[in-house]
């Protein structure tokens, strides 16, 4: 590999660059909008970003298409918040969440794990349509499609009722998780990951198991998943069937798309314009005519119209090279 | 139960799976052809609905004239989206062509939504046979879902001769089996991938039309197209006979699944079914009879 000793000069480059730009962002968000809703806006941002670490693992490492992202964090969400209900701590309730959006990725990408390619898409969004239709009609435990309160997420005695409680809280989660994804990009299973994604007839000649690297892809994305779906419960303090839908699962395709779906640093890149897009747009809605009837159609129609933009301008993400 | 309420149900199952057969159809097409994903057949068979409704109630031409001119005009827009977005960027990565198709897909729907004719009132296509029904030995049925029905069959054809006896359906054919050899054969490959979207978004607008009088026209009438992706799997995802049979066999099995599971179950049988496709026959269900793996 010739051009992996560039790739470290670069990324070493990028760090402190990508810390200033970050530091620089923040201090403009907080005098900008005010500390309180920036330190809201920071927790989204890092759940996003877990979110977008695990899409990353899947679509970026190992070259695969997941469109069923949406309903794992579902799972994981859902699975937090009814553990919240009954008063079962955090350190207890949150490692439920992330195994079962594990084991609900190794059970999406299951049926397409020795076809690949175009057949991940397919498992993925029919098992993401199944979960949904599961929280709309499973009502006597999920309240159904009406959803249901989530309470504070508490630790012990302390809670996480602040922004800036949460704020932190998603910090160190993703700081973890981002630790966990560095060690696992840079091990044996990275190294095959990106050997599938680059060739795999040529990976599987080379002795590595295709299909359990594929597997392992989903099933670690699928735990990032669940993570980042019982944080964003509480931070959101409401859960209910149709936000875990396809829009969710294309809004984190387009998070690693345009964040550099190859770098892990992608996701935080990826995560801000998640964030900063819909209220942006929101905002270029309110400042039309007042009275104009159809604003919410034309929402739509702008977020289509910008990942669009984004994809012809840049079909190697924002932060891609090329 | 008697039997022949058992052959409404099936009569209204097999008009449903026409319409999921149609749309994997043109998603099958797309994707055989050019190797892209799209995510916005579903779109492209509302944007059709509403341009035959727009062209028959506010440009007022009769109605036969509306479908022949709004399908004509929904091929030109497949051609026309071809020309200029999708072949400066779809290759075979999947993710670009689903992230720009399910945006395309938003811009559609958004457009249409925006329109306050179009949301906020519900739409019939006023089809002369809408609300009819025909005796046939003793059964019921509705004659919009024979109509769904006849229209498949004589669609399907019409597209049988278009790809056997055709220059232009040969020539796409070949493409879709291997452009390489196809283009050393004197086939212009970019102008096939043309014909294949404009075909691709004419099915589907023939889609929209025959949906119309069975659910009402509305933005968000393109979720029927969720369901073409089962029939696609079901039919090998690269047969186009197979594509169409999906469709048929998954409207048949949902009518049957809404007669006999309890409510709500319906709505999921296709996407455990095409799970279980994948599982067992991953070469779709007629590579499975014949063995294959």
């Amino acid at each position: 590999m010739s051009g992996s000793g560039g790739m470290r000069g670069s990324r070493r480059a990028g760090v402190p660059a990508a810390a200033v730009a970050i530091t620089v962002l923040a201090c403009l968000a907080v005098w900008a909008l005010g500390a309180d809703y920036a330190l809201a806006q920071a927790a989204f941002v890092t759940t996003w970003a877990i979110a977008g670490l695990g899409v990353i693992v899947v679509v970026g490492q190992c070259g695969q298409v997941s469109l069923g992202q949406g309903a794992l964090l579902g799972l994981g969400a859902y699975a937090q918040a009814l553990l919240a209900l009954r008063g079962v701590p955090a350190p207890l309730s949150l490692p439920v969440a992330v195994a079962l959006g594990a084991a609900g990725g190794w059970l999406a990408s299951l049926p397409a794990r020795r076809l690949g390619g175009l057949y991940f898409a397919m498992s993925t969004l029919a098992f993401a349509l199944i979960v949904e239709e599961a929280l709309v009609r499973w009502e006597s435990v999920t309240h159904g499609a009406a959803g249901f309160a989530v309470p504070p997420l508490a630790l012990g005695g302390w809670v996480a009722d602040t922004s800036l409680a949460q704020a932190l809280v998603g910090g160190v989660a993703l700081a973890l998780a981002w630790l966990a994804c560095r060690r696992w990009v840079a091990s044996r299973l990275g190294r095959a990951w990106r050997a599938v994604r680059e060739d795999e007839v040529a990976a599987a000649a080379a002795g590595i198991d295709v299909a359990r690297a594929k597997t392992l892809a989903f099933v670690l994305g699928g735990g990032l998943s669940g993570l980042a779906g019982a944080l964003y419960a509480h931070w959101i303090g409401f859960v209910s069937p149709e936000q875990f839908g396809l829009m969710l699962s294309f809004e984190l395709l387009m998070l690693a798309f345009i964040g550099g779906a190859q770098h892990l640093a992608g996701a935080l890149w990826g995560a801000l314009v998640v964030v900063a897009l819909p209220q942006g747009v929101s905002l270029a809605v309110e400042r039309l005519p007042p009275g104009l009837a159809g604003a919410a159609g034309i929402e739509t129609a702008l977020f289509g119209a910008v990942l669009v933009i984004i994809v012809l301008l840049r079909p190697g993400g924002l932060a891609g090279s090329r | 139960m008697s039997a022949l309420s058992l052959i409404q149900v099936l009569a209204s199952g097999v008009a449903t799976g026409c319409v999921y057969g149609l749309v994997a159809l043109s998603f099958v097409l797309i994707y055989k052809a050019t190797g892209a994903v799209s995510f916005m057949q579903g779109e492209l068979l509302m944007l059709g609905a509403f341009t035959v409704l727009a062209l028959h109630e506010a440009a007022g031409l009769p109605l036969a004239a509306a479908v022949v001119l709004g399908v004509a005009a929904m091929a030109a827009f497949g051609a026309l989206l071809e020309r200029t977005l999708l072949r400066r960027t779809l290759g075979p990565a999947h993710l670009t062509a689903l992230l720009l198709t399910f945006g395309l897909g938003m811009v559609m729907r958004g457009a249409v939504g925006a329109v306050p004719a179009a949301s906020h009132a519900m739409h019939r296509l006023p089809l002369p046979f809408a609300g009819d029904s025909v005796q046939l030995g003793g059964a019921v049925l509705a004659a919009e879902h024979l109509a769904v029905i006849v229209a498949t069959a004589a669609l399907a054809a019409v597209l049988t001769l278009f790809f056997r006896r055709t220059r232009a359906g040969l020539a796409l054919r070949a493409c879709s089996e291997n452009a390489e050899v196809a283009a050393l054969m004197g086939v212009s490959v970019p102008r096939m991938h043309t014909l294949a979207w404009a075909l691709g978004a004419g099915l589907a607008a023939v889609a929209g039309v025959l949906l119309a009088p069975v659910t009402f026209v509305h933005p968000n009438m393109g979720l029927v197209a969720l369901k073409a992706f089962p029939a696609a799997v079901l039919g090998g995802m690269t047969s186009l006979p197979g594509a169409l049979a999906g469709g048929v066999f998954l409207g048949v099995v949902e009518a049957l699944a809404g007669l006999a599971l309890p409510e709500g179950v319906k709505d999921v049988v296709p996407y455990v079914l095409m799970m279980a496709v994948l599982l067992l026959f991953p070469g779709g269900f007629a590579a499975g009879l014949r063995g294959r793996p």
